[in-house]
């Protein structure tokens, strides 16, 4: 059986708003989604009434005890459309692993089918008052009995194992990070509404920010925000008619499930096994290799996924990433280096769980990045969470 | 070795495990300082979590029983976690979160404390590990790790 994409090059991406990332916005999030929306149809020369269908992501990717309220803490697909005051035809929403990459696989299977004909898929981020992975767990019931008590709990101590796993075995100094954070930063301080614009952060100051959970320095993290995205998605033949330059999909990979193990429990041979998995099908399915990849935007909303990505897409030998990332190779300012961060990441711009990855993607591609524009970016890749645990878009100029 | 629990006047407790039908051997054990895995009654295998479908014969029925284990393993990685995001911990940060091999089983992986704490000299991968308790609340004992020599005997790590 082929793993083609059937679908590869039929559906695009034709306009997007963004709203400003606040710690906390001045309004309820969805008022800013519905004020993004009408941006992003506005913006794909379109009005409300021609979009037909509505699709997101409305995971809100907390460990604390908040409660989550539809047009609170999440906007889902019916509420937008619902306060919009539209009647669209088709609604879904994505709750498996890898949100914006599965919700984007429904948005081109109700084009592709013909279940609607202009698609607005948003991802709404809230961060709670109150410490975003805080819990007052008091009994540790079903899953949580193999982890609470002993305090192994929320995404650091995940994330951390890992990291310190890839540290210890190829031999990687901490230090070797700050080639990372600081490009994200940089990048994220020249775009117009991420929360970090204007503050670049030097690798000195990297460094002495504390540890959180070692060997996770505080900037490792992306910082919990409130912030919405929008983009306008339709077929690559009515895109011809719409006014800016489309972006195509030109193919799509989910994780498969890696090797069971207690809640949140990574090791790294999963997240390389499984992600080497999912690099396998992404590239069968788009007909690319990572080679002809001229802007691979990879997830970051901690700093070591970028690592995990490095490896698993093939775009540096595996245990090497720490050594690539050095000397300006992932420096978007070059013209010879491999733009990974170009968009500012989640490190960048605040959690925006792949929203600045998807977006540099559509802006790079559709010529529309402004002062950041690069000269040749012609095959994006946009990915999104952990390579074992979430997934990837292949992006292009060309339908086909 | 068992740890006492550091309690402090009007500080919450930790977050106590809820024994229920299939996990109720695996406390009664620790409790008495035993270090038991769940195995499937069909093949055998260990399992860590137990779950509804054993993961090595995809039994549906697997009919887990919590066999005591040797309680020897390699550390695989180690983080030192330095904030507190469950109640109960604030008084024992920065402390040591393990992620050992047990001895019983390729890629049987559990994460426990390690008692020796952040400082422990010779605590890198592949150290040899050996189950601690800590009792956390009157008959409630979570299992740890703590630093072992070649042989498995606690405390003479190099
Ligand atoms: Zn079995």
């Amino acid at each position: 059986m082929s793993r083609r994409f059937a679908a590869r090059g039929q559906v695009a991406i034709v306009g997007y708003a963004h709203s400003d990332v606040w710690r906390h916005a001045p309004r309820p999030l969805g008022a800013l989604a519905v004020d993004t929306a009408r941006e992003a149809i506005a913006d794909a020369g379109l009005k409300p009434d021609d979009v037909d269908g509505f699709v997101t992501a409305p995971l809100f990717p907390t460990a604390g005890a908040h409660a989550v309220e539809d047009g609170v803490s999440t906007v889902t697909a019916q509420w937008l459309a619902e306060h919009l005051g539209v009647t669209p035809a088709y609604t879904s929403g994505f709750s498996g692993i890898g949100q914006l990459p599965g919700a984007l696989g429904l948005a081109v299977g109700a084009l592709s089918s013909g279940a609607a004909d202009y698609v607005l898929l948003h991802r709404a981020l809230h961060n709670p008052p109150g410490r975003y992975h805080g819990n007052p767990l008091r009994e540790a019931a079903g899953s949580a009995q193999w982890t609470a008590p002993q305090g192994f709990f929320g995404p650091l101590p995940m994330i951390a194992l890992p990291y310190n796993e890839y540290l210890q075995r190829y031999g990687a100094s901490q230090e070797a990070m700050a080639a990372v954070v600081t490009e994200a930063r940089k990048n994220g301080a020249r775009i117009p509404w991420s929360y970090w614009r204007d503050k670049p952060l030097g690798a000195e100051e990297y460094l002495a920010a504390p540890m959180i959970s070692d060997p996770i320095r505080r900037f490792d993290c992306d910082l919990p925000v409130d912030g919405v995205a929008a983009f306008v998605l339709t077929s690559a033949e009515r895109a011809r008619d719409l006014p800016h330059r489309p972006v195509h999909i030109a193919g799509i990979a989910t994780a498969a499930p890696p090797r069971r193990r207690l809640p949140l429990h990574w090791p790294l041979d999963d997240i390389m096994a499984a992600g080497t998995g999912l690099a396998g099908r992404l590239w069968e399915a788009a007909g690319i290799g990572p080679g002809e990849v001229d802007l691979p935007q990879l997830y970051d909303g901690f700093s070591p996924f970028v690592y995990f990505w490095l490896e698993a897409l093939g775009l540096c030998p595996v245990g090497e990433a720490h050594r690539f990332v050095q000397d300006g190779r992932i420096d978007s300012d070059r013209p010879d280096g491999l733009p990974v961060l170009s968009g500012g990441g989640a490190i960048g711009n605040g959690r925006m769980h792949g929203v600045p990855q998807m977006l540099e993607c559509y802006l790079q591609l559709s010529g529309r990045a402004g002062p950041r524009q690069r000269e040749r970016a012609t095959v994006g890749v946009a990915c999104q969470s952990s390579p074992h645990f979430g997934g990837a878009v292949v992006y292009t100029t060309e339908p086909a | 070795m068992t740890a006492q629990p550091r309690t402090t006047e009007g500080q919450p407790t930790r977050p106590l495990p809820v024994p229920d039908a299939v996990s109720s051997g695996y406390w009664e054990a620790a409790a008495g300082g035993v270090l038991t895995v769940a195995r499937c009654g069909r093949c055998r295998a260990h399992a860590i979590p137990p779950g509804q479908v054993c993961p090595s014969c995809g039994s549906t029925d697997p009919g887990y029983g919590f066999e005591p284990v040797s309680g020897r393993g390699l550390v695989r990685s180690w983080t030192v976690v330095r904030q507190a995001f469950l109640p109960g911990f604030s008084a024992d940060v920065p402390f040591v979160l393990v992620d050992v091999e047990l001895a019983e089983q390729p890629e049987l992986r559990m994460i426990g404390r390690l008692l020796d704490g952040p400082a422990a000299p010779g605590l890198r991968l592949g150290a040899q590990v050996t189950a601690a308790f800590e009792d956390v609340a009157a008959g409630v004992a979570v299992p740890a790790f703590q630093l072992a020599d070649a042989s498995g005997r606690p405390g003479e790590a190099s």
